[in-house]
């Protein structure tokens, strides 16, 4: 237990700890814990209060609250986690090389070119982009692919300077260490060492900046799916939850507005605590930034 | 100290330009053609190619985007929207004033409150009150502005009758019907910020006093206040990064709380233009807060190379 | 006996349960002054920083007595005590860069200094402050003035730090290792400085150093600390004719010299005990070439050799370095 507790820089880092595991198991099981379909329509049974049979009650076409919630995790989780990984996909092998072959005119055009992208706020740009390329399914190479695939593939790549700096910072470093050098007389090879040596030194960072960035995707979501630009209904998420409880607010369904909002709060806290354990056991020397959108 | 100055302006210059390319470039991605936008499904070939030679579509890209500059840098027009016709900048230059508004006012909000709180958290470090101020800073960053909002207006509106559930009351309505009507959105835009900025303000703070120069303006027997001074003159460095980030930020949130609470501002105007399928004006208005965000980084960095001289050595 | 500006009695510092300083006494006169040795972890600088209530996080003083001019600072509340702090006894640290302010220009770290304690106009902090530097022998002082720490040199900031220490004619003047940081040729110049302050203001040293070669350079009477205990203290000439502690004699063979004998420079072996962690019997025992089997078992006696004091068994063996 007190290993546990060191492990996550604290009890907070713990309790987040837990709280994301039940998220992540939350999304996992979603279609065998939800008790009704999310979207099975029950017109007779409307706007029902909470009651034993709906424990978050329903919405305007009957549609069971508590299993929506469930449902809208998995898809908010979904979102916030794909962004990040190709956020650290792209992030860490721009970083990588930037750092590892740095004073070239690699690390100049990576880096300068991340600067320039940090020049983009990127909720804005999440929601006109989204609006721009319209808010239908896709096709790819013969697969096709919802909405909320073109938000999370442009959140990931408005992820990568954030990561890219950091991993950059941290090979920077390690490419001056001495063991590097000592890898290159023994003849092994730059992208071995990059991958075997130098990445695992410089990952607590981007570990801890990794489980923050959950936290804001979560809330990324969440809003450009409450403007109508996300999860495309009558699939659920979190934030068009909220968007249809808004023509609720003066009739006083106050549940459907309540629960949505209070899984989003309790999801960022989560993620946010993990990632402040995780700073205080992994990094700190704070080199992660605090994170804003 | 100018060469420093002159080289940030430069480089934001060069990033709006990239910017702003790769926004012209994803736009003209998209797989419809104006044309079929403005006129229908149901036109001819020759409509369309008469309609976009009329509005310069036919020409190369690289020359649409070199005259939609010269739109936005030398003539100010923003570009000419395709649906009404009419250059795009006067709307934004109409909407953008409430939209700066709530933005300017939350900012200034958070700001101040955040410096506050993260101080006298950090110098009260593990008592009562910095107890509560983390407590408020994590459910601060927590609850996403647009839930605090139906929450607001939930108990305070419709419950209470304290406060209008929405709309935007201008200055010529009266004072206090203006105030009434600005003071949720305004706390619902401003509170994420304000806890982003104490969290920061507290750790950055805490570690300045730790510092060997504050042992050594203690050790001069300076008073408190000075003290004090001293230290946030170097803590607040990385504060301020961040609230230049969050000035430009807050735009986009300005968007949902807006739409919440049905003010009719630049943010909003974005939403319709999306709806409207009106591309000109979503450019002009994304470059805008583009703009926007930029310079807010600007400011922020020229204010800390004034609070902390050894910035403009470092960054040569 | 004579007039004392400070006087400690058995001074404990502790963090937590672990004892730092464990029972220092101290006696500094008028214009004295006094070295004090040791190795990093013998407790040195803690007592310093004890005395000026600038101890880190987490320390504190569990025991003792500290008085100055003959009121007690362990009695005095914190706002009388601030306003002794800094005009009253100046203190300099060891390294000038992370001691001086970053963000605020030298002349204003001057002025708020000279004006929290000295009833003076902005205009005659200044003009004080353009003196100091002059006086401490920066060139171009009235530009200096303007300039920030990280535009000076190294050499420039410690004297930069030693003007802001002695700007309000402080009685005693507290100097934890003020050249550790400092290049060789630099280190002198600094050395032959903080003599001519002495002479100039008339003030009290207390001078904090690993080097003992240093300490005695400047100190007329040494205190050698180890393990949070001071194990000697004397004259420096009888010190130095005839160490009575073998640690002291240790760190005197530890001194190069210039004499052109050759060969490996002699070394302390061992490392200090762990604070928490001592021996039982005499600390040093484990590093001392003179040790036998009673050093490990019983606790030294103090040693009174004239004005010398020794904590050691064979303290009256009095056997040149």
């Amino acid at each position: 237990m007190r290993r546990l507790v060191h492990m996550f820089g604290g009890p907070g880092g713990l309790a987040g700890a837990i709280l994301v595991l039940l998220i992540v198991a939350n999304g996992l099981a979603a279609p065998w814990i939800a008790p009704y379909n999310p979207t099975d329509v029950d017109m007779i049974n409307t706007l029902a209060e909470p009651s034993p049979d709906h424990w978050f009650g329903t919405d305007q076409s009957g549609r069971d609250v508590l299993s929506r919630v469930i449902w809208g995790g998995r898809a908010s989780l979904e979102v916030s986690a794909l962004a990040v990984v190709v956020g650290l996909a792209g992030g860490i092998t721009l970083g990588l090389l930037a750092g590892f072959f740095n004073g070239g005119w690699l690390e100049q055009i990576v880096m300068r070119t991340l600067d320039a992208m940090a020049a983009i706020p990127l909720l804005i740009w999440a929601i006109a982009l989204v609006g721009i390329l319209g808010v239908g399914p896709f096709t790819v190479l013969g697969l096709t692919f919802g909405n909320e695939v073109k938000l999370l593939v442009l959140l990931g790549v408005l992820y990568i300077p954030t990561i890219a700096r950091i991993v950059h910072t941290g090979a920077l470093g390690e490419s001056r260490a001495n063991y590097v050098a000592a890898r290159r007389l023994q003849g092994v090879g730059s992208v071995r060492i990059m991958v075997s040596d130098v990445l695992p030194n410089c990952l607590s960072p981007v570990i801890v900046q990794a489980t923050l960035l959950l936290a804001i995707g979560i809330i990324i979501e969440a809003s450009v799916s409450f403007v109508g630009l996300g999860v495309q209904p009558p699939a659920p998420s979190w934030g068009n939850m909220l968007a249809d409880a808004r023509n609720y607010l003066f009739s006083g369904e106050w549940w459907l507005s309540v629960f949505p909002g209070a899984a989003i709060s309790v999801s960022v806290i989560a993620f946010n605590l993990l990632g402040d354990g995780l700073r205080d056991a992994l990094d700190p020397r704070h080199t992660t930034q605090a994170l804003t959108a | 100290m100018l060469t420093v100055l002159l080289r940030r302006i430069g480089f934001s210059l060069l990033s709006l330009v990239f910017v702003s390319a790769v926004l012209f470039a994803l736009t003209r991605a998209i797989p419809d053609s104006p044309a079929r936008i403005v006129l229908g499904t149901d036109v001819t070939q020759a409509q369309i190619k008469q309609f976009e030679h009329d509005h310069g579509l036919d020409k190369p890209i690289v020359a649409q985007y070199v005259s939609w500059l010269d739109g936005i840098f030398i003539r100010g027009t923003l570009g000419t929207s395709f649906i009404t016709g009419r250059p795009v900048g006067p709307d934004i230059v109409s909407t953008l004033p409430v939209t700066l508004e709530l933005v300017v006012e939350a900012f200034v909000l958070a700001l101040i409150l955040s410096i506050a709180f993260g101080t006298i958290s950090a110098l009260l470090r593990d008592t009562i009150l910095d107890y509560a101020v983390r407590l408020v800073a994590v459910l601060g960053v927590s609850i996403p502005g647009f839930w605090a909002a139906l929450l607001l207006i939930m108990l305070l509106a419709v419950d209470h009758d304290w406060f209008p559930p929405g709309g935007f009351q201008p200055w010529s309505a009266g004072i206090g019907a203006h105030l009434d009507s600005i003071a949720l959105p305004v706390f619902c835009l401003g509170i994420f910020y304000m806890a982003v900025l104490s969290r920061m303000t507290r750790s950055s703070l805490l570690e300045v006093l730790g510092l060997d120069y504050m042992r050594t303006a203690r050790a001069a027997g300076l008073p408190r206040r000075t003290v004090l001074i001293y230290a946030l003159r170097n803590a607040l460095v990385p504060v301020i990064t961040v609230a230049g980030m969050s000035f430009g930020y807050m735009f986009g949130w300005a968007l949902i709380i807006e739409s919440v609470f049905n003010i009719s501002g630049l943010s909003y105007a974005l939403l319709t233009a999306i709806q409207q399928r009106d591309f000109t004006l979503v450019q002009g208005i994304v470059m805008v807060f583009t703009f926007i965000f930029i310079v807010a980084n600007l400011v922020a960095d020229m204010t800390n190379m004034s609070l902390n001289p050894r910035l403009t050595a470092v960054s040569k | 006996m004579t007039e004392e500006l400070l006087r400690i009695d058995a001074l404990h510092v502790a963090f937590g349960e672990r004892e730092v300083v464990r029972g220092v006494d101290l006696r500094i006169a008028p214009g004295e002054v006094v070295g004090l040795v040791g190795e990093s972890g013998s407790g040195k600088s803690m007592s310093a920083l004890a005395l000026m209530r600038l101890l880190p996080t987490g320390g504190r003083i569990s025991s003792g007595a500290i008085r100055f001019k003959g009121q007690d600072l362990m009695e005095m509340p914190q706002r009388a005590f601030n306003a002794l702090r800094g005009s009253q006894i100046g203190m300099i640290f060891q390294d000038p860069l992370s001691a001086l302010n970053p963000a605020i220009s030298i002349g204003r770290q001057m002025i708020d200094m000279i004006r929290a304690h000295q009833p003076l106009s902005h205009g005659a902090a200044m003009a004080r402050a353009e003196e100091l530097l002059t006086l401490v022998g920066i060139p171009y002082p009235k530009q200096r003035l303007l300039a920030y720490p990280h535009e000076l040199s190294g050499g420039m900031r410690q004297r930069v730090m030693i003007a802001l220490a002695v700007s309000c004619n402080p009685s005693l003047l507290i100097a934890d290792e003020p050249t550790t940081a400092l290049d060789v040729t630099v280190q002198a110049q600094v050395m032959d400085l903080l003599d001519r302050i002495r002479t100039e203001f008339s003030i009290a040293i207390l001078f904090i150093s690993h080097n003992l070669e240093l300490v005695a350079e400047i100190s007329s009477r040494v205190i050698v600390m180890y393990a949070g205990r001071i194990v000697e203290t004397g004259e420096v000439h009888d010190l130095f004719a005839a160490p009575r502690h073998p640690y002291t004699r240790q760190l005197l063979r530890c001194i190069p010299r210039l004499d052109g004998s050759h060969g490996a420079m002699p070394t302390i072996p061992g490392l200090p005990p762990r604070i928490g962690a001592l021996p039982p019997g005499c600390p040093f025992a484990p590093r001392c070439d003179r040790a036998e089997a009673i050093c490990h078992n019983e606790t030294p006696p103090i040693v009174w050799h004239n004005r010398q004091m020794a904590v050691c068994h064979f303290a009256k063996e009095a056997v040149p370095a």
